[in-house]
Parts: structure tokens; C-alpha cells; sequence
């Protein structure tokens, strides 16, 4: 029998929460990739979205304020072997831990980050994230927000990030086909996931949004993918992809912005030094011998130590 | 009374090749079957700052350091003046005298409050405010002067051509183990150990060598006694960094997270170059497994202490030795995902160097301050483990232990030490690998609906792992398998689970590992200590020994969960009981009173981050015992 990736607990967000789309979208991703459920790792921040992990039938990790991306890559670094998904709000991943999210873009660890973007803290009450316009004053603010906003695909670009898309999350089935892309892709995937928060954010409402996202592969001739390792190629897709991470209003292009495999993972990286990185995994590399002593003696290693004679 | 006991200090810029300098005098001697140790002391500077090696050379085993020096190497112009307290009439004083017209005010890499001090205290001895009235200062003490130009040593040997600064170190120690009486050979031989065998090299050290030999020979007036050379063990030298490395290596270590912060970066280097080796894994193994004939030990530089804590935390829960190292400020950012650490029961080591604080503080200095901070680092109330170490077979020996606990307990283990260990050279011989034990968690068997935290008498649970079972893990309060939970009785019960743990630790771990209780039951005076200053202590006793003063130590170990009865049993007997630390309050003795309810009335601390040596030690203990001072402050070091 298939591998139930729901656990029956009470899912606790309000009701028309964007919250709902993204979850399942991951647990459909999950059962569809006919993995067992201990291959994958979920990871989550803190907040609404943070929940995630609970609701899904697999491994799972709900981590600190911020940090979801430094405890996803520790659990990939550890066992490459897994496939590592990282679930944060907007604050969480943008604000708190935008230096994480920095970083990240210049590792490229194999594994996805999901941004729960909905414009505000639910979880706190409505205050404004770093994805809110300035000037707008949504209904937990006491004054129309004085922050000016960060654009995540650009700043996902800007930093490195081998694989950029958007996706809403009313949309669960294209949601969960980008999520596909976004878990295939041998680099760090970051998925700017417009959402809704019905309780606080009045102005990016399921309607708002409905009226202005539209596809880009829609269009046959866009083509999101660096097709080959040249400096014209790849500085080509990048434009291209800044360019579209531009359009908001009117118009919200979701789908694949950018994605260039030709860029080593981290863990490609790791393997160039330590070979046999994912034939044995940290995780899986015996630290004793047959007869239980250790297997790494001081005169092998650290011999350079020694003061020969 | 030991035949050989040198003290020597080497001082020059740092950048200056004074780590070689050190690293050749204690190769040779150690070459010539004698034992040495020796801590760096070093600014927060890359070059031209004023650094210095504290070494001591004896024919048995050292691991402390007194003052003043049989010998002050000045390779630069700071040193005649920072260290002119450092000497006595039994002081060789070598310096160049190419510099000696230097007025302090030209001494600019020198600090301003410095330069005041030793102004005040040359003036008020009649002394001009130059290098040579600071060798003259030395000479009143009763040092001997021995002036030489380093310039006109090194072209003399290679010529007008290379530059004399770079071959200062290399002729200095020349120069020092000439005065020593080293035999020749073994000077080069540490050269070569320390520098390698490249042909031009060697050529050129061995003229440098020579030059220093030559010039010392010359010297009419010393007299120098040819040491004799002893049957020699082959040792490793290393640092407490490495030592703490090592051990980890040996225990299992497979993924080592870290952000660069002084003095703590240099143990992640140094795996960095010792990251992929071949494992000794039984002859059986070896045959079948190709794939195993190397391993490795992944190190990763994060972007900050937060996301390296963060690492190594998920990375322990897939079942892979992780560990992550750090000093005060980065430890000060990890005091979050410790909580979440012990709230999840995760077996993580973080390895903790002090230094000085607080904030930024003394950066390159040591220091006993952050004992209580590791203890009560997270807020709220969890079961975690701070255990301490004080040399280097013993930072070996507990780094391999921490891992044990960290699994054996499911709780974060800080392993604290102090940048003096960090810092410090010890000789030591391999390892008896009969000894190390490897013991870890029990697994949990089931993959679906298994309970990672499943209530039991000790508080452990079985282990669940990433990769091998379904868990989950949450920062919020949870049930039995993971998930958030409010529940009151819930709550009450993982609360109980969790800080079970502190009495099956203190049940299990064994008592000698958790306090050390050295020297006689019945003594006059009893130490309460912990960290770097064990050997300083030891060797004090020795001192204390020969005047017929019984000493013994309470050295204590497992700092969290303290060992109270333990502590009280040893501490029971005592006359007269000293706390000495590397501190302003006495963070130990705090903890013996609030576990122990025993008052320490007598202190000899130092905080000024320089190392703890014999003569002040002993200086303090005689105060306390004669002069019935109940606080003194340690205050030696440039």
C-alpha cells in the first residue's frame, strides 16, 4: 500500500489559509516520487508555516526563528542521500534569517526552499514582513507599513541560487508540479510561494492574486534553463529572469524563472575532496572496527605531528 | 631537584616567525630526549604586534611555566622593555644591539598605557627611557646582557643578499640553545623538523646555525655547560586545538561545523588538513570494502555561529558524529539552539575555548569566565552536559569522552576549555587505543508511529535518526512522538523525562571522571581547580612538598550536573581550602557553594589574560597559608 504522507492530526491554520495549498502540494510531490518516506527530511522555521512538518508523514524538523536553512543543510550535509525540503515564512527566511538565506544561495546544497510568502506575521498578529510594500496598511497594522520591500527573486538570484521559481498556492496542481522541478534539481531551488493570509493581510487576498498570476511557460518560446556552460548563456537566463522578477502588479509571472544545472552542488564540491562522500555518507561511515576500537589511528592521520627523529 | 628546568621566552613581532622559533627549540630539545611545553601569547594583530613563546625545557615531564626566565630572547625592539619584570640574577638576556639607542617613544607597535608603565618604572630607578636603559634595568636585577648584532650575523653567514629579518627566528633560537648548551646537531635537526629538508634551506639554516654557534663560542666571557643529550621517545607536538581535534577524529567525528573566531578557529583548520585519511578497519573489512578504503571528515566553514550550531545539531540526529567549536561571542550566539538542542534531546558537542570577555574583550587572551554562562546558556531548564579539560592527553582522552555522553545521555555536551590549552605546546606519545571505549545510543527498531521520546525510567529514550525512522522534532514543547503539544500532564512528565537525565549522568558517568582528587588525603592545604592551571598546580605542590607543606587538589571535571556529593567528600577533609581560577568571581568555588553549601574563603585568580605561572601560584598560597590574605590577584605576564 502507498505510504500515507498525512498524519492525523487536527491541521490548526485558519480557515483559507494559503497554507493549506502548499501542504498539499508537498504531501502529493512526496507520494508521487515513490521514495520511502525516511529518504526525505522536512524542515520548518517558525510561525504558521512552520507547522508543516507535523502535518507531513515523514521525517521532520521544526527548527528556530530563522534557521531552518542552516538545519536543513546540516541533516543534507550528514546523509546527502536524502532529499531535504525546507519550508519558511517570509520573515523567517527574509528577515531573520536573511543571512542564512544569503548563504545558501552561494552553497548550493542540493535541496529546496520553500518561501511561505504572504506579506506579514500571522502568528504574532499581523505585523509587516519584509515582502510588504511600503505604504500599505494591511489589517493588523496600526499605520501603513514604512519598511520598503525586498523582491525574493531577485535577491535569490542575485545571490546565486541555481534554480529560482514562483508558484501560488491556490494553484495546487501546477504548485505541486514546481515543487517536482524544484526537488529534481541538483542545486539549491528556492520557490517564492505566494499565499494569502486571510486573518491579516487584507490587501493580497486569493481574489488579488487570481486576477493578476499568469504562467510563463504558457509562452512555448521562454525558456528558463541555462543550456550551456558559457558566460553569454548563463548571463543571458540571469537577465532574462531579473527582468521578469521586475514585473508585479498588473501582471505576476509564475513558474520557473531560472535554472542552471551546470553548477556543481555542494555536495559535488565535497565529493571532489572526499570521494567516496555519498557512497558513504557521514552519516553511514563506520567509526569503529570488527573488533570496536576506533578506525582512525593518530599515526595515519596526524603523522605530521610527529618529531621525527 | 631535576637537573635540567629552563625557562626561556623568545619575544618578537607577531608575524615574525616567533612560533617557529618556539616550535624549533622545543623540536631539538625533545630530539635530545628532553621534555618541554610552551604557551604562545599573541595580540589580536597579524603583524608587528609584540607576540612571545614561554617555554620550558626539563629532563622529566613538564607542563607548567615559571618566572622569571633562565633566558629572554629578544627578537625585536618591544621585548627588552615588555618583559623586563620577567628576569633575575640567573637570566641570560639576548638582544640586538644594532637597536640599542632605540627611545621607547620609537617603539611603535607598543601600547601607549604600556609605554607608560615601563616609563614610570624606568625612571623611578634612574634608567634613560632607551633599549639600552632597559637592558641596563635588567642588568641592575641581575641579568647578564649579551648584545649582538643579529644584522651582521646573518650577512656574515649568507651574505649581503637575504634579508636578516627573515632568518631572526632561525638565529635566535641558534643563538639561545648555543647559550643552553644544546649540542649543535639537535639545533639543526629541530630546524630541519620544522622547516623540512628542501636543499637550499637546509643549507641556509645550517650556516645560520653555525654563525650563532660560532658567535656564542667566541664570546669570551660565557661559560656554556654542554647538556647532555638523553635517550629519546618519538612524540607528537601539539597544541590543545589539535589535541581537541585529534580526539575527535578518533571518536567518530564526521562532520565538524565552525565560523572563524579566535582562539577556537585553529582546531577546524586544522582538520581541514586532516580531513581524509585511511581507516584501520580489521583486516575482514578490509578486503571486502573498496569503497572504504579512505574516509572523511566533513568541515564546514557556516556563515555565522548560529547557522554552525544549527549544522551540527541536525546533523547529529542522522546519526553521524557532529560537533561544532567556538569562543565567547560565537558561544553567546548559540545559546538558542543549545535550548533546542536539550529540548530535543540531541546529541551535539560543542566545543567551547574561552577567552577574554566580556563582548569582544581580550580576543587572544585566556580566560576561566564563561563556566556559568555554558552551564545556564538556553533558557529554560534542560538537561545538558559541560564537562572540562586541562591539558593535552586529557583534551585528547574527553573529546573522545564528550562523544560518549553526548549519545550514551541524548544531550548537548559543551566541552569547555581555556585559550592557555588552546595555545599551548605539549609533547605527547600515541594514544593506547585499548583504552578508548566507543559507546553509543541505543536505536529505536520501529520505523513508523516509533516514539522518539517515549518516556523511560533513566529519561533516555531509544534513538530515532533521520534516514532510519519517522520522528519528529519541535522547539515546542511535545508528546511521546514528536509532535507540539500544550498538555499540562504532558508537559509535567517530559519535563520530569528530561531532567531525569541529570541523576542517570551523575549515576553513571565514573566518579574519576567526573573529579580528579590528587595528593594527600591529609593535607595542609587543599586546591579547588579546574582547566589549564592543573599542571601549575601539581608543579607548585611539588615546591610546596620539599618545605614540608602537604598539598592536594580538587579537580574537578563534569561541571554540569555538578558533582556535589562527590565534591563534598573531598572537599570534607580540608583544613584550609583555595579556589584558584582564571577569573574575577570564582565561578567554581560559586558552584560549590550553590551545590555544595560550603563557603570558600580563600581566592587566587587572575584575569589579566596571561598565563597562570609556578612562582605566583605559590606566591598566593604562601600569602593565604602565612599572611592570612584571603584574596590574591595573579598579575604576571606582558
Amino acid at each position: 500500500m502507498a505510504h500515507n504522507y498525512r498524519t492525523d492530526l487536527w491541521v490548526d491554520w485558519c480557515p483559507g489559509c494559503g497554507d493549506f495549498g502548499i501542504l498539499a502540494a508537498l504531501q502529493q510531490t512526496m507520494a508521487e516520487m515513490n521514495k520511502k518516506p525516511e529518504d526525505f527530511a522536512i524542515f520548518s522555521g517558525i510561525g504558521c508555516s512552520a507547522k508543516t512538518p507535523h502535518y507531513i508523514n515523514a521525517p521532520g524538523m521544526h527548527t528556530l526563528h530563522g534557521r531552518v536553512i542552516p538545519f536543513a543543510t546540516g541533516v543534507k550535509l550528514a546523509n546527502p542521500n536524502l532529499t531535504v525540503i525546507a519550508d519558511g515564512g517570509d520573515g523567517d527566511l527574509l528577515s531573520i534569517g536573511a543571512g542564512h538565506f544569503v548563504a545558501a544561495g552561494r552553497r548550493n546544497v542540493d535541496m529546496t526552499i520553500i518561501i511561505h510568502n504572504n506579506g506579514v506575521y500571522g502568528l504574532t498578529k499581523g505585523q509587516a514582513s519584509p515582502t510588504l510594500p511600503r505604504g500599505e496598511k494591511t489589517k493588523g497594522l496600526q499605520r501603513p507599513n514604512i519598511l520598503d520591500s525586498l523582491n525574493p527573486v531577485a535577491l535569490a538570484l542575485s545571490v546565486g541560487y541555481t534554480f529560482v521559481a514562483r508558484a501560488f498556492s491556490f494553484d495546487v496542481k501546477n504548485t505541486k508540479d514546481i515543487i517536482m522541478k524544484a526537488v529534481k534539481h541538483r542545486g539549491t531551488s528556492v520557490i517564492d510561494l505566494l499565499q494569502p493570509c486571510p486573518t491579516y493581510n487584507d490587501i493580497n487576498t486569493k481574489e488579488w492574486y487570481e486576477e493578476r498570476v499568469y504562467y510563463l511557460d504558457k509562452d512555448p518560446t521562454w525558456d528558463p534553463v541555462v543550456r550551456e556552460a558559457t558566460s553569454e548563456e548563463s548571463e543571458r537566463k540571469y537577465l532574462q529572469a531579473i527582468q521578469k522578477s521586475l514585473e508585479w502588479g498588473e501582471k505576476i509571472p509564475l513558474g520557473v524563472l531560472y535554472q542552471n544545472d551546470l553548477v556543481p552542488s555542494f555536495g559535488d564540491r565535497i565529493s571532489d575532496h572526499i570521494t567516496n562522500y555519498f557512497e558513504v555518507p557521514p552519516s553511514d561511515s563506520p567509526i569503529v572496527n570488527a573488533e570496536g576500537q576506533p578506525v582512525a589511528r593518530m599515526e595515519k592521520i596526524f603523522s605530521d605531528r610527529l618529531i621525527r627523529r | 631537584m631535576p637537573l635540567v628546568d629552563i625557562d626561556l621566552i623568545i619575544g618578537g613581532p607577531q608575524g615574525g616567525g616567533i612560533d617557529s622559533a618556539a616550535q624549533i627549540v622545543i623540536r631539538a630539545f625533545s630530539i635530545a630526549g628532553y621534555e618541554a611545553y610552551g604557551i604562545r601569547e599573541y595580540y589580536s594583530n597579524i603583524k608587528g604586534r609584540h607576540s612571545y613563546f614561554h617555554v620550558r625545557v626539563k629532563d622529566s615531564p613538564v607542563r607548567s611555566l615559571r618566572y622569571p626566565v633562565d633566558l629572554l630572547v629578544c627578537l625585536d625592539y618591544e621585548s627588552p622593555f615588555v618583559h623586563m619584570e620577567d628576569v633575575s640574577e640567573k637570566t641570560k638576556v639576548l638582544y640586538d644591539e644594532d637597536l640599542v639607542n632605540t627611545k621607547i617613544e620609537q617603539v611603535l607597535t607598543m601600547e601607549p598605557e604600556t609605554k607608560k608603565h615601563i616609563i614610570e618604572r624606568l625612571k623611578e630607578n634612574g634608567f634613560e627611557t632607551t633599549l639600552a636603559g632597559a637592558v641596563n634595568y635588567m642588568k641592575k636585577k641581575g641579568a647578564t646582557p649579551y648584545p649582538v648584532s643579529f644584522r651582521n650575523l646573518v650577512v656574515a653567514a649568507l651574505g649581503p643578499n637575504k634579508p636578516p629579518a627573515r632568518y631572526a627566528n632561525t638565529l635566535g633560537a641558534s643563538l639561545a640553545m648555543a647559550l643552553l648548551g644544546l649540542p649543535p646537531e639537535f639545533t639543526s635537526r629541530g630546524i630541519e623538523s620544522v622547516f623540512g629538508r628542501k636543499k637550499e634551506v637546509v643549507e641556509d639554516n645550517e650556516k645560520i646555525v653555525k654563525s650563532g654557534y660560532d658567535f656564542v663560542r667566541s664570546h669570551n666571557s660565557v661559560k656554556v655547560q654542554e647538556l647532555p643529550v638523553r635517550p629519546a621517545k618519538q612524540k607528537y607536538i601539539l597544541t590543545g586545538n589539535e589535541a581537541v581535534g585529534i580526539g575527535k577524529v578518533i571518536g567518530g567525528l564526521k562532520l565538524q561545523t565552525y565560523y572563524p573566531i579566535t582562539p577556537a578557529a585553529d582546531e577546524s583548520f586544522f582538520l581541514e588538513g586532516h580531513d581524509y585519511f585511511e581507516p584501520v578497519m580489521g583486516e575482514d573489512i578490509e578486503a571486502e570494502n573498496e569503497v572504504l578504503k579512505n574516509t572523511g571528515v566533513v568541515v564546514v566553514q557556516a556563515e555565522d555561529e548560529i547557522a554552525a550550531i544549527a549544522m551540527a545539531i541536525s546533523g547529529a540526529m542522522t546519526g553521524t558524529r557532529t560537533a561544532t567549536g567556538t569562543s565567547g561571542p560565537g558561544f553567546s550566539l548559540m545559546a538558542e539552539a543549545i535550548g533546542y538542542a536539550g529540548i530535543n534531546e540531541v546529541p551535539v558537542v560543542v566545543t567551547l575555548y574561552q577567552r577574554g570577555g566580556p563582548s569582544t574583550g581580550l580576543p587572544t587572551r585566556n580566560s576561566q569566565a564563561d563556566l556559568l554562562f555554558a552551564i545556564n546558556a538556553g533558557h529554560g531548564e534542560f538537561s545538558k552536559i559541560v564537562y572540562s579539560s586541562g591539558d593535552v592527553p586529557e583534551a585528547i582522552e574527553d573529546a573522545i569522552r564528550v562523544f560518549n555522553y553526548a549519545e550514551k545521555f541524548q544531550v548537548p555536551v559543551i566541552h569547555i576549555l581555556d585559550k592557555n590549552l588552546a595555545n599551548s605546546f605539549f609533547l605527547v606519545e600515541d594514544i593506547d587505543y585499548s583504552r578508548v571505549k566507543i559507546e553509543r545510543w541505543k536505536m529505536g527498531e520501529k520505523t513508523e508511529n516509533f516514539e522518539r521520546f517515549k518516556f523511560t525510567e533513566d529519561g533516555v529514550s531509544p534513538m530515532g535518526l533521520f534516514g532510519k525512522n519517522i520522528i519528529w522534532l519541535t522547539g515546542d514543547e511535545h508528546s511521546e512522538l514528536g509532535h507540539i503539544t500544550e498538555d499540562p500532564e504532558t508537559r509535567d512528565a517530559m519535563m520530569v523525562k528530561r531532567m531525569t537525565k541529570l541523576q542517570t549522568i551523575l549515576r553513571e558517568i565514573p566518579e574519576e571522571e567526573q573529579v580528579e582528587f590528587i595528593g594527600d588525603k591529609n593535607a595542609d592545604v587543599t586546591v579547588l581547580s579546574w582547566g589549564s592551571n592543573k599542571g601549575v598546580i601539581l608543579s607548585v605542590f611539588e615546591k610546596l612538598k620539599e618545605e614540608g607543606i602537604k598539598a592536594n587538589m580538587v579537580y574537578v571535571k563534569l561541571m554540569n550536573p555538578f558533582p556535589s556529593e562527590l565534591v563534598k567528600k573531598y572537599l570534607g577533609g580540608a583544613k584550609i581550602i583555595i579556589d584558584l581560577e582564571n577569573n574575577y568571581t570564582g565561578q567554581l568555588a560559586t558552584l560549590v557553594r550553590q551545590n555544595c553549601l560550603i563557603e570558600i574563603d580563600n581566592f587566587i585568580l587572575k584575569y589579566n589574560g596571561r598565563h597562570t605561572t609556578d612562582d605566583e601560584v605559590y606566591e598566593g598560597i604562601k600569602r593565604i597559608l602565612e599572611k592570612k590574605e584571603n584574596r590574591v590577584v595573579m598579575v604576571r605576564g606582558a
